[in-house]
């Protein structure tokens, strides 16, 4: 099968599946404890001002008017109005998005970077000396909370050592950011030659991404060792030895036999990982979306936890789309199945 | 016997012993003491429980684990404790085909390159020498050339196994050690592998170790016999040796809890109770006698060591082969 006709099944496979999130945020939303009209009325508020205000939401509709005139309102892009930001929350969330994407990006990157090689290592020697490092690592990595580490990080290096900004955003703010083109400072930046904007942009990317980068790792880490270790006893790889292919052949076979699923597993880390993401954003005011949406879920701001669910359902879904793409691409058998 | 003769054998093992640390300073012994010799030409078969140790010293004798213990003899050569390096040019000569075919090909490869994996590594030869020989062997192994330029997820699993051999037999070793080649194949897919193997043999007068829990088809592929239990050799004999007059406990067991094809037949079975001791604590004395129905006291105490039976090619570890007491009766055990 070609990568098109690849490409077109997986969309339209793609299409109830959508379908099925815009309805679980919906009703996630309608059963949660969440009373917007209560909130937004306020203590003082009369018997008819809350009338009004239900009335004015649509609330007073009945369940299934209420779900398709939501969905005719996402197929037009209308996500709705937050109350806290008074903006349409579209719009929120794609100015807010760049952000997280960034954050996320480089950390599961680092963190890919960093657990992979560990994995693979750790795998080709089990129970050896290295092995039992990284597993106390890995540990160490799945243990720590993930807002306790952002803590001690900023405590670290931005009070004690002075090293990093502090973390109050993406960038310092006596520097006006680069123009709009990726949306990532950093990128933007550098390839606009604003070397200021990149270094501010920089430093304040190092301590979260690291972050991110240690609570990705160590699942990652995990996972690349039992996957390599299942290639490296599988009957192929002994075959590989008996001939007497070099050690260095036979680990080569091993990192490509492996690659798929790690690629999958990295994949799902991607996705899996947005509640840490929310936290770490949380701790560094980086004003993304994870951040937005906590807030969202704290003040109860219902139509941008919907909008927050619902951007983070399909983000899920394109991540998987893609990691389904690559492994089409190195993976001869996948398409042939 | 007749077809090999007495030649200088193409392996010999004495005392080989592999043992595992499982942890707590335990060891878990998977080979016990094994001697074998294997001449050209010889399929010598080898038959135990899982778990008995049969992989485990298939793969010693490739040095794809490091035995513990012992010797193993490849061609004249002692190849124990060489260097991984030193043994790379001799591994055309000794090749091994896996139990599971799916997990044996590396998927990514087509099942030309598959073929010729081993010609490329020991051989060179050029591409399209390259190609001509995995022609003449697929069709050795009586599989279409056409396959050739599939991947093996295209292939059912007699085929697949049919391309393990192919190119197990590629650079003509000398041995091939075969762990449970036909166990994951249908009953009808796995005459015709047998069938293949023993023309093979018959050819080039390959010996080879072939490790199976089947018996029907040890007997059907070997010359010689060994029986394994937890590790240890109990009894060894030429096939017909075995079928006729097994005389370790053991074998006794083993060999009546198989069924014959002929449905007429009355059998004496003999149904061993209780499980198979923990190899992390093997039993002292002789290993079986925790299950054995015709154990005396010494049993616990004494190692038994070969004792012939009958012909001089039959040795079975059991002690009370002297007093004639190891045949199991039907009372025994009804």
């Amino acid at each position: 099968m070609n990568l098109g006709s690849f490409l077109l099944r997986r969309l339209l496979m793609a299409i109830p599946m959508v379908i099925g999130i815009l309805f679980v945020t919906f009703m996630l939303v309608r059963i949660g404890s969440l009373d917007p009209v209560g909130l937004l009325a306020g203590p003082t508020a009369t018997q008819a001002e809350f009338d009004m205000i239900r009335r004015n939401l649509g609330l007073d509709e009945p369940l299934w008017r209420q779900f398709t005139i939501y969905v005719g309102n996402v197929l037009q892009g209308d996500l709705g109005r937050s109350w806290l930001s008074n903006r349409a929350v579209l719009t929120d969330i794609l100015e807010r998005s760049v952000a997280s994407l960034e954050l996320l990006f480089w950390g599961v990157g680092l963190g890919a970077l960093i657990g992979i090689p560990i994995g693979l290592k750790a795998a080709f020697r089990p129970n050896g000396t290295f092995d039992q490092v990284s597993r106390i690592g890995s540990l160490l990595g799945f243990s720590i909370p993930t807002y306790w580490l952002g803590l001690v990080m900023l405590f670290v290096f931005f009070y004690l050592l002075r090293w990093a900004p502090p973390g109050m955003g993406r960038m310092s703010l006596m520097i006006s950011p680069p123009d709009f083109i990726t949306g990532s400072y950093l990128i933007d930046g550098l390839l606009q030659a604003e070397w200021r904007a990149a270094r501010s942009a920089f430093s304040h990317l190092v301590l979260p991404v690291i972050c991110m980068a240690i609570i990705s790792a160590a699942p990652i880490i995990k996972h690349t060792r039992a996957i390599a270790l299942e290639v490296m006893t599988s009957d192929a790889v002994r075959y590989a030895r008996a001939c007497g292919l070099p050690r260095r052949t036979v680990r080569r076979m091993v990192m490509r036999n492996s690659a798929t699923p790690v690629i999958t597993f990295v994949g799902t880390e991607l996705t899996g990982l947005v509640g840490t993401l929310s936290l770490i954003e949380y701790v560094f005011a980086w004003g993304g979306v994870g951040q937005y949406g906590l807030n969202a879920i704290v003040r109860g701001d219902f139509t941008a936890v919907q909008g927050y669910v619902l951007a983070l359902a399909l983000f899920s879904v394109i991540v998987f789309l893609v990691v389904d793409v690559v492994v089409h691409l190195i993976e001869p058998r996948a398409g042939r199945a | 016997m007749s077809r090999t003769g007495t030649a200088k054998p193409v392996l010999s093992v004495r005392g080989l012993t592999k043992q595992f640390a499982v942890g707590g300073g335990r060891m878990l012994t998977a080979v016990s003491n094994v001697d074998l010799d294997i001449r050209p030409g010889e399929t010598l078969g080898m038959v135990g429980e899982s778990g008995s140790g049969k992989s485990t010293f298939g793969r010693a004798v490739l040095r794809l684990t490091d035995p513990t213990a012992g010797s193993v003899v490849f061609d004249g050569q002692d190849i124990t404790h060489i260097s991984q390096r030193r043994l790379r040019p001799m591994r055309r000569d000794m090749q091994m085909v896996f139990q599971d075919p799916w997990s044996a090909l590396n998927p990514r490869l087509r099942i030309g390159e598959l073929i010729t994996e081993p010609i490329k590594l020991h051989l060179g030869l050029s591409r399209s020498e390259r190609a001509d020989r995995a022609e003449a062997l697929a069709r050795r192994v009586r599989l279409s050339p056409d396959f050739l330029r599939r991947t093996p997820s295209g292939l059912s699993g007699g085929q697949l196994q049919r391309v393990c051999i192919a190119r197990a037999i590629a650079t003509s070793p000398k041995l091939l050690v075969l762990d449970e080649p036909t166990s994951s194949l249908d009953l009808s897919v796995r005459a015709g592998i047998l069938d293949l193997l023993a023309e093979i043999r018959d050819e080039t007068r390959m010996a080879m170790l072939f490790i199976s829990h089947d018996l029907a088809t040890i007997r059907l592929i070997s010359d010689r016999i060994v029986v394994l239990y937890l590790g240890s050799v109990v009894e060894e004999a030429s096939a017909e040796g075995l079928f006729q007059t097994p005389a370790h406990p053991y074998s006794q067991a083993l060999l009546s809890a198989h069924m014959p094809a002929d449905p007429e037949v009355k059998l004496a079975r003999h149904l061993l109770e209780g499980e198979v001791p923990s190899p992390i604590n093997l039993p002292p004395g002789c290993s079986f006698h925790t299950r054995c129905p015709v154990a005396i006291g010494a049993c616990r105490t004494t190692v038994p060591q070969p004792v012939a039976v009958g012909s001089t090619d039959h040795t079975a570890r059991c002690i009370r082969i002297q007093d004639g007491g190891n045949l199991i009766s039907r009372r025994e055990t009804a």
